[in-house]
């Protein structure tokens, strides 16, 4: 029986801090399960127990004893097996081979495929006999995947078992099957660390939970019986912080200028039906694995259009791609992952915001001088205060919070007259958020028309003037905001639980 | 599609042997040299180096890395070969297995390099391609060694009907090879490595040694290709190597190999040099400009590269 | 969704210490030291007619590393420099000897080769997705094949004379005018990247292709481009070495060009993962490597122990940018 403590760490990266003093006690023969919103600091929190990170302070005691990961293997030696977020799989290795990566069996030194495959079948069986073990990992589909990378993690026989949102892609079938067999791994001893958003199965399946909130502790290890639902959500959002409502808003929203007619996509979206309207704000909200970001993206001409159509301004349009987006219809994206494709890290500020509006600064010759780049990019930089030692700090070099306003800015260059907005502030401290909401609040008010893609309840209720709300890739309703947390999202819940019943709910 | 065909399909060579068979049937067709003895063993010749020069590249694609270096290395443990028998005098059984160790020797400084600096390979082994051609130049100022041991120049030339004794050792490497990546644990690991390095490093796998073993083993195969070759022209030439980079990366990639590492296939590389050896020696039957071989050859490197993708989209796996 | 991943910010944290501007002075100063080392030894270095070939000869290597460094700025590279560029040869050969056009035409049209090979070589990229590695080796094949069965090797011998006069010529007795023209090519590279709206799509759709798109960069046109521009600069290399020789021969560039067009271009800064270019230090860098071929021919050390520097030298100079890279990105972070 093993315990595992986390006593007060830290870690930072350049920009952010990533956990402060962050503290959590697993016991023997528990499920715990630990919380927290996106930025929390959670993968961060498992990175360390899992030995791809090493903390600035604190430490982490096994059974009492403080220990030191210099890599995953030494973690994995101490007894703790993971699940991640991402897949870790070798795509041509057969579904046994990868179970069994760590420890391939061999007979007279050859590799034991016989035995690979009965070892890793025993497993397998434990949450789903369909999956051949012969087959190679890359022919299966996601949700397999996962269920592959499960059974690996058991495999290890692990004394302390960390999962990242294991349920994120997996059916209800095979998640009622990964918890009767979590609730055996727990009647054997085994602690179980389980990262999870969705509160139903927390309730569900937890004994105790530790809450984090903007890199710090806002629970420890309480007690699963004695928490409700309402006390658990305003840990992870931190009533006392509430966010700002926007102030007055546009009065006249009558102007439609982008408008969704049953449209369908080739990555599954269908029948989608939505309007935008002039100065308006308008919430996506929706869970992980919704369709949101993949409906922006086929927007833009990421993914191809299957059926129904798109009218902007009135006009039916087909999108190529940003670069049409853009120069022809003023459409701008803010991608919910800066960092691979909201920016240039290895460019500086200047360039990053002026990236949309190289093309207009040329002259007659068509050159650029060095000044016409700064006078045209630092007004912005000003006027959402960007702080940066100057315009040439490399935009990698800046806080999460500065580097997503760079990403706004350069929108704001080029005039764009749509904006898509995806997880505007994931990962960002509190002050900067209510900076980029005002900011989205004052463009919109300038005639900015906004889809704001959110999954944070606090943030969609807060700003948006209306709420669709997609499951599945569909629309399953639509909810009037009155700003009040409360109503709102019990209204916002209420649209995607009824959607077992496969009836998209009516306008609130 | 129909479920013969897909499984057709994913067989990566399957492509390869149907061009094969269509070739060897054209040829026969169009000359009736093509299917004698002599013609076979002469073809079979040129693939033995061949097929060990894919085999040296397609060790570090599987990794995941290049080795722009295959000829250089190969060309310098050429000379050295040649050297230790003619000036030294070295008996041959003496001299092969120091070749090889030479052109391991020169892998482990490619592999060592590329992992402790985490420089790309590429830039690595472009910059020892050049110190190892440049040793070589600098040793035999671009003479030959002429006098190789009769009996290895023997071995370079004897036959047994159509079977030149040179095709023991491909025949030979490319068991054992098959053998290590499909079943020994460190060839797996290699695969692993090269298919998704962030999981084969959370499963244990350590990166660094797997990527000098990767580059040991090239170094190794080119050095074998580089003795075959001194047998098969009798004399160890400064030159050996120096037109194999083109080849080192056609053959394997031809066989279907994944560019980014995680997947290669013996047998593909294998009926890859057959078809391309099948293409020199129609060429040269059908008395075709031999230049032809060069564009052809680039050719067919896109015409597979094309075709993988093509079948990978197919079948639902890209 | 997946939470930010704050750590790959520390690796984007430094541009390579060859990159800034203390570094080029720094390969200045190499340069000079060999200059300084080789005409102690051999005062014959200094001759106005070795310094005249230097020139020449230093004019083709920083045209050749221009090619692949516009290429290398997508985050590609170009393996068929050498082909593309004996193309041009021949191509030009034919067209002023066989065809008897006259010289600005027959120049014209073999950069005209040039640009559509390079043309070729940007779709095939850009359309199929594969990557510029395996396309362009596959190319270089392709372009080398097609010149050799079309040619059949045979040089022109013949051309007018004003071409080898051009390459004789000696401005103030020691400078070639080829060299000037190749610093002119390298002015107008600076220009492009530091003053056109093209040269900073070029660099962003290197640096992030991603993003790039994302941000209306049309990705796919500007690699074409960079491609076509390779493509004109192996050429203009190519017709350079024409210059030189008096002739169109068809044993120029190919695999030859191959680790040149590297040298310049890593040695003086220009990162192979692209998204930077450092088009001064591509012309140092050329300068450094030409200074120490010439060198060792004057010091008549053998043209076969040059390979072995080269290559070492590459080798050096990646190892120490490595590392300081890798010391300042210990210093921010701590132990991992």
């Amino acid at each position: 029986m093993t315990t595992l403590t986390i006593e007060s760490v830290s870690k930072a990266f350049p920009g952010v801090q990533a956990l402060d003093g962050v503290s959590l006690d697993l016991r023997p023969g528990e499920i715990h399960a630990l919380m927290g919103e996106n930025g929390a600091g959670k993968s961060t929190l498992i990175k360390i127990i899992t030995g791809l990170y090493r903390p600035d302070g604190g430490r982490v005691l096994l059974d009492g004893k403080p220990v030191e990961f210099g890599s995953p293997r030494d973690a994995l030696a101490a007894g703790i097996s993971a699940v991640h977020q991402e897949r870790n799989l070798i795509p041509r290795f057969s579904v046994g081979e990868n179970i069994l990566l760590e420890r391939l069996p061999t007979r007279s030194g050859l590799v034991d495929y016989d035995t690979i495959n009965t070892e890793a079948r025993r497993y397998l069986d434990l949450l789903d006999r369909g999956i051949d073990t012969r087959v190679e990992v890359r022919t299966l589909s996601v949700a397999q995947m996962q269920i592959v990378e499960i059974a690996k993690a058991l495999s290890l026989e692990a004394k302390i078992l960390l999962m990242d949102e294991p349920t994120a892609s997996i059916t209800e079938h095979e998640t009622a099957a990964l918890f009767a067999l979590l609730k055996r791994l727990r009647a054997d001893g085994v602690a179980i660390v389980f990262v999870s958003h969705k509160l139903e199965e927390v309730f569900a399946i937890a004994d105790r939970v530790t809450v984090l909130r903007d890199g710090k502790n806002a629970a420890i290890g309480e007690p699963m019986a004695d928490m409700t639902r309402d006390r658990l959500v305003s840990l992870m959002i931190g009533r006392e912080e509430r966010i700002a409502v926007l102030g007055e808003r546009s009065a006249d929203l009558s102007t439609t200028v982008l408008e969704a007619r049953n449209l369908s996509t080739s990555v599954g979206h269908r029948d989608v039906d939505f309007a935008l309207h002039r100065g308006e704000i308008v919430g996506l909200y929706g869970l992980v694995g919704a369709g949101r970001s993949e409906l922006a993206k086929a927007l833009l001409g990421g993914a191809a259009v299957t059926g129904g159509e798109l009218r902007l301004a009135g006009k039916p349009v087909h999108i190529r791609d940003m670069h049409e987006a853009l120069s022809k219809y003023r459409i701008g994206y803010i991608s919910e992952d800066r960092k691979a494709e909201g920016l240039i890290l290895m460019h500086s500020v200047r360039k990053n915001i002026a990236v949309t509006i190289w093309q207009k600064l040329a002259n007659a010759l068509g050159l650029i001088g060095t000044g016409a780049e700064t006078r045209a990019v630092q007004p912005f930089v000003r006027r959402l205060e960007i702080r940066t030692p100057s315009l040439g700090q490399l935009v990698g070099n800046l806080s999460g919070g500065n580097q997503q306003k760079v990403s706004i800015a350069k929108w704001l260059a080029a005039n764009a007259e749509i904006l898509i907005v995806d997880e505007p502030t994931v990962g960002i401290d509190i002050k900067t958020k209510t900076d980029i909401h005002e900011l989205l609040g004052e463009i919109s008010r300038a005639g900015v028309s906004i889809l704001l893609i959110s999954s944070d309840m606090p943030e969609m209720v807060a700003v948006a003037d209306r709420i669709l709300v997609m499951h599945g890739f569909r629309i399953v309703g639509e909810v009037a905001n009155d700003h009040h947390y409360e109503t709102a999202s019990k209204a916002i819940m209420a649209r995607i639980h009824a959607v077992g019943d496969a009836k998209p709910a009516a306008v609130e | 599609m129909s479920g013969l065909l897909r499984r057709l399909l994913l067989v990566e060579w399957s492509g390869l042997a149907a061009a094969i068979v269509i070739g060897a049937v054209v040829l026969a067709f169009l000359s009736p040299n093509f299917l004698t003895e002599f013609n076979i063993y002469v073809m079979l010749r040129s693939f033995c180096v061949s097929l060990l020069v894919g085999f040296a590249q397609m060790v570090t694609l599987g990794v995941g890395q290049m080795n722009i270096s295959v000829g250089a290395l190969g060309g310098l443990v050429a000379i050295s070969f040649g050297g230790m028998m003619e000036v030294l005098g070295l008996p041959i059984i003496v001299a092969v297995p120091l070749a090889l160790a030479i052109g391991a020797l020169g892998g482990l400084i490619n592999g060592l390099l590329t992992e402790r600096t985490g420089i790309n390979g590429f830039i690595i082994t472009l910059a020892t391609a050049s110190a190892f051609t440049g040793i070589n130049l600098g040793i035999t100022e671009s003479i030959p060694f002429y006098n190789m041991p009769p009996a290895l120049v023997a071995f370079g030339e004897q036959r047994f009907l159509a079977f030149p004794y040179l095709l023991i050792a491909p025949v030979i490497v490319a068991a054992l090879l098959g053998l290590f990546f499909a079943r020994t644990v460190p060839g797996r690991q290699l695969l692993a490595v090269g298919g998704n390095p962030q999981a084969a490093d959370l499963s244990g796998i350590s990166r660094g040694r797997v990527i000098v073993l990767a580059h040991v083993l090239s170094g190794g195969l080119a050095a074998v290709a580089a003795v075959l070759a001194v047998a098969q022209l009798g004399s160890a030439q400064p030159t050996i190597g120096a037109d194999w980079l083109l080849l080192s990366f056609a053959a394997p990639i031809i066989g279907g190999a994944a560019l980014t590492g995680g997947y290669i296939s013996v047998l593909g590389t294998t009926f890859a040099v057959i078809l391309i050896a099948l293409i020199e020696n129609g060429m040269v039957l059908a008395k075709v400009d031999p230049y032809w071989v060069q564009f052809l050859l680039g050719a067919l490197i896109l015409a597979a590269v094309w075709l993988n993708r093509w079948r990978a989209v197919r079948t639902g796996t890209g | 969704m997946t939470e930010a991943s704050p750590e790959t910010l520390v690796i984007r944290r430094r541009r390579p210490m060859l990159g800034g501007a203390s570094a080029q002075v720094g390969l200045l100063a190499i340069v000079a030291a060999f200059w300084f080392v080789f005409s102690s030894l051999a005062p014959g270095f200094l001759s106005s007619f070795n310094l005249f070939a230097l020139g020449r000869s230093l004019a083709v290597d920083i045209v050749i590393g221009f090619s692949q460094m516009v290429v290398l700025a997508t985050g590609g590279m170009n393996l068929a420099v050498g082909s593309i560029g004996v193309c041009a040869v021949m191509m030009s050969g034919f067209l002023l000897q066989d065809l008897g056009l006259p010289i600005p035409l027959g120049l014209a049209g073999a950069l005209a080769l040039g640009g559509v090979l390079g043309w070729m070589n940007g779709i095939a990229i850009v359309k199929t997705g594969v990557n510029a590695f395996i396309i362009t080796l596959a190319s270089a094949s392709l372009f080398l094949g097609a010149m050799l069965i079309l040619t059949k090797a045979v040089p022109y011998n013949a051309l007018p004379p004003e071409v080898g006069a051009f390459g004789r010529l000696r401005l103030f007795g020691v400078v070639s005018p080829l060299l000037v023209i190749a610093v002119a090519i390298g002015a107008v590279l600076v220009v492009l990247y530091r003053f056109t709206s093209l040269g900073r799509q070029i660099l962003a759709a290197g640096a992030n292709p991603r993003a790039a798109a994302m941000s209306g960069v049309p990705v796919g046109r500007v690699i074409v481009i960079s491609h076509v521009l390779s493509g004109v600069l192996a050429a203009a290399a190519g017709l350079m070495v024409i210059a030189r020789l008096g002739a169109a021969m068809p044993a120029t560039g190919g695999e030859e060009w191959l680790l040149p067009s590297f040298l310049g271009p890593v040695l003086g800064g220009t990162l192979l993962s692209g998204g930077s270019v450092a088009v001064i230090g591509t012309m140092l860098g050329a300068a450094l490597v030409t200074t120490i071929r010439s060198g060792l021919l004057v010091l008549q050390i053998g043209n076969f122990w040059l390979q072995l520097f080269l290559g070492l030298i590459l080798l050096f100079a990646v190892l120490v940018d490595r590392y300081r890279s890798v010391y300042a990105e210990r210093r921010s972070v701590g132990p991992r």
